[in-house]
């Protein structure tokens, strides 16, 4: 019972939930409009799509691997989603078509990473700029704002007073975090990433891990696309330049070792969460803009540092 | 014969050195005004910054560890605007202005050296980290209170500042003879002919090992980060007397460029693997197909995509020979 405590304690995810709620305390009591439930909810509105792809990161880290596409990813979703829009299609076909769109960004990393035995970072680095490309040369630059306000709820909606991105979030990091402590799939992830040759030997198909993990987070970035859009009604070239950097911090603060084989997705939500958190409580205590690196910077340093501090102090 | 063949698949060195000639025909034949001494001799001052940058990332990388640095386009921004700054506001001369813009951006890989060793933090976050803070300082830094709260850009320089990144010796831009050659051989040296070049290696294949062996590993990981501060400050020093004018921004850019150089020239992600020689063809084979692109009048977001897809398909390649050798 005691170890039980002990073990809980010392989890990464359990530091990081502190430095939240440190946070969290130090900025309600400084600033007035922290604790508003409209501030509360559109800073979760704010996270919810780099908590969403913070799922298939995670999987892809624990696998050893690595995806910089998600931004493109997200671009050509909302983009798909834009034009459909434009042309009054219905909402179960938008939200099909840019969920495909993101699925087919993943699967094509997969297959080369897999069948080309290519390293990720390569291939993503890839398909990022390939598909950048692809998308100046539908929009050629402009950018469509105005767009029919036929799946706007599913960005802007609200339900038991919490944004419907956010709950979206919830239901899919339950879903996956029960899917890869249950199932064989999910388990295949893990061996992979502590012992790619040992997983194999033992029967793990590490190319249909591979495509799996890739084309999952393409998905994802895809829903995060459609919220985007739903969220924002605005399609440009450069939609979501620069998430991926966003995704990998909250999934790497939240735990997953950059190295493989470690991470759970409840711990690159709590990421996710710290790194909205920073960002609003900038905005709240009139942090000037120019100094936001800065904070975000050192505060990553210093969440990180403490979890290693903490983990040093309980070894024996 | 087949032995020859094998060695050119098996061979990055060899597989670069073909995709260059390769490369320089096609564009050589199909892009009018490529193949002339004018073009050849001025594309390569667009290779400096990147090829300084690039080379970092590949120290960096070589170190092993996780090892990579996110922040070399924020340092570079932070000297040139430490440089701009001193010279343009301060009125500094340069020969003071410059070695403190070099050893701000030293100082700032040597911090991101001393994070990494001391604090076990993984470098992706470290670096990370610096990106956002470095580019953050650039940009306060540039803000010239005179002219209220905003960043602005520094371009009054005197002649004598353009000097580096604008004369030319024999039609040679200056910064290639004088800097960029001259780095590349030093690193050339220091990698293959120094006990510091071996213990690098070492500590990049087998951490355990190379401990085991007396190699200081936190010494030898902190002086590859220092190096590449060093070396992205000199980038940053070198773009701001090219284009004339010092911006906060200036070195956003090329920082998954220089990865992807020195992932294309053979450095293994995982840290231990990969040669100078290689870097520097796949830096050559880069400027020049940027060039060939942006004389035939191609956009750059489409450069871009292009880029890519050589990226991957050179690699690719190069994996699909070597299966079928196996085979």
């Amino acid at each position: 019972m005691k170890t039980t405590v002990r073990r809980v304690l010392q989890m990464r995810e359990v530091t990081i939930l502190g430095v939240i709620i440190v946070l969290a305390v130090v900025l309600s009591l400084t600033t007035k409009n922290f604790l508003s439930t409209s501030n509360i909810s559109n800073t979760l509105l704010g996270l919810s799509g780099i908590a969403i792809v913070s799922i298939g990161m995670t999987l892809v880290i624990v696998t050893g691997g690595i995806d910089v596409s998600v931004g493109s990813a997200l671009g050509i979703a909302s983009v798909v989603a834009g034009k459909l829009l434009m042309a009054h299609a219905s909402a179960p076909v938008i939200v099909v078509a840019a969920l495909a769109a993101g699925f087919a960004v993943g699967m094509l990393n997969g297959v080369i990473i897999s069948y080309g035995n290519i390293p990720p970072i390569i291939v993503t680095l890839g398909t990022m700029n390939i598909i950048r490309a692809l998308l100046f040369g539908v929009l050629g630059g402009r950018w469509v704002s105005g767009v029919p306000r036929t799946i706007t709820p599913l960005g802007l909606g609200r339900f038991l007073s919490l944004p419907i991105p956010f709950w979206i979030a919830l239901v899919l990091i339950a879903f996956f975090s029960v899917f890869l402590a249950t199932r064989s799939q999910g388990r295949a992830v893990y061996a992979m990433g502590n012992n790619a040759d040992a997983a194999r030997v033992s029967g793990v198909n590490l190319n249909r891990t591979n495509l799996f993990v890739y084309s999952l987070t393409g998905a994802l970035a895809g829903i995060s696309g459609l919220i985007y859009v739903a969220r924002t009604g605005i399609v440009q070239t450069n939609s979501g330049t620069g998430f991926e950097l966003e995704v990998i911090a909250a999934v790497v603060l939240g735990g997953t070792s950059i190295l493989g084989g470690k991470g759970t997705l409840v711990g690159s939500l709590l990421g996710a969460a710290l790194l909205g958190l920073i960002q609003n409580g900038m905005v709240l205590l009139n942090i000037p803009a120019l100094s936001e690196g800065l904070v975000t910077g050192g505060l990553i340093i210093v969440a990180v540092l403490i979890d290693i501090v903490r983990a040093r102090g309980a070894r024996p | 014969m087949k032995g020859t063949l094998d060695r050119i698949i098996g061979n990055r060195m060899i597989f670069l050195a073909v995709l260059f000639v390769f490369f320089f025909l096609l564009l050589a034949v199909f892009v009018k005004d490529f193949f002339t001494l004018y073009n050849l001799t001025n594309m390569t001052q667009y290779a400096v910054e990147l090829g300084l940058l690039a080379l970092a990332e590949t120290f960096v990388i070589l170190s092993g560890g996780g090892g990579i640095d996110l922040s070399v386009g924020s340092i570079m921004s932070l000297a040139a605007m430490v440089i701009g700054v001193l010279i343009g506001r301060a009125g500094m001369s340069m020969a003071l202005a410059v070695p403190l813009g070099l050893a701000a951006g030293t100082f700032m890989g040597y911090l991101n050296g001393v994070l990494i060793s001391y604090t076990m933090i993984p470098p992706l976050i470290v670096t990370l980290a610096t990106m956002y803070g470095y580019s953050s300082l650039a940009l306060l830094i540039a803000v010239d209170p005179r002219f209220g709260a905003n960043p602005m850009p520094v371009s009054n320089f005197s002649d004598s500042f353009y000097f580096l990144g604008q004369f030319r010796i024999f039609e040679i831009p200056f910064q290639v003879l004088c800097v960029l050659i001259p780095i590349v051989l030093v690193l050339l040296f220091l990698l293959n002919r120094t006990a510091f070049g071996r213990r690098l290696y070492g500590v990049g294949s087998n951490e355990t090992a190379a401990r085991f062996s007396g190699i200081s590993v936190r010494r030898v990981r902190i002086s590859v980060y220092t190096l590449s501060g060093f070396l992205c400050a000199l980038a940053g020093w070198i773009i701001t007397s090219r284009v004339a004018s010092a911006r906060p921004d200036i070195g956003s850019s090329y920082l998954l460029e220089a990865i992807t150089i020195a992932v294309l020239g053979g450095v293994s992600i995982k840290g231990g693997e990969g040669t100078i020689g290689g870097v520097v063809l796949a830096l050559v084979i880069i400027t020049m197909l940027y060039n060939g692109m942006d004389i035939s009048g191609i956009q750059p977001i489409w450069q871009l995509g292009i880029l890519g897809v050589i990226l991957v398909g050179a690699v690719l390649l190069n994996q699909i020979l070597i299966a079928r050798r196996r085979i």
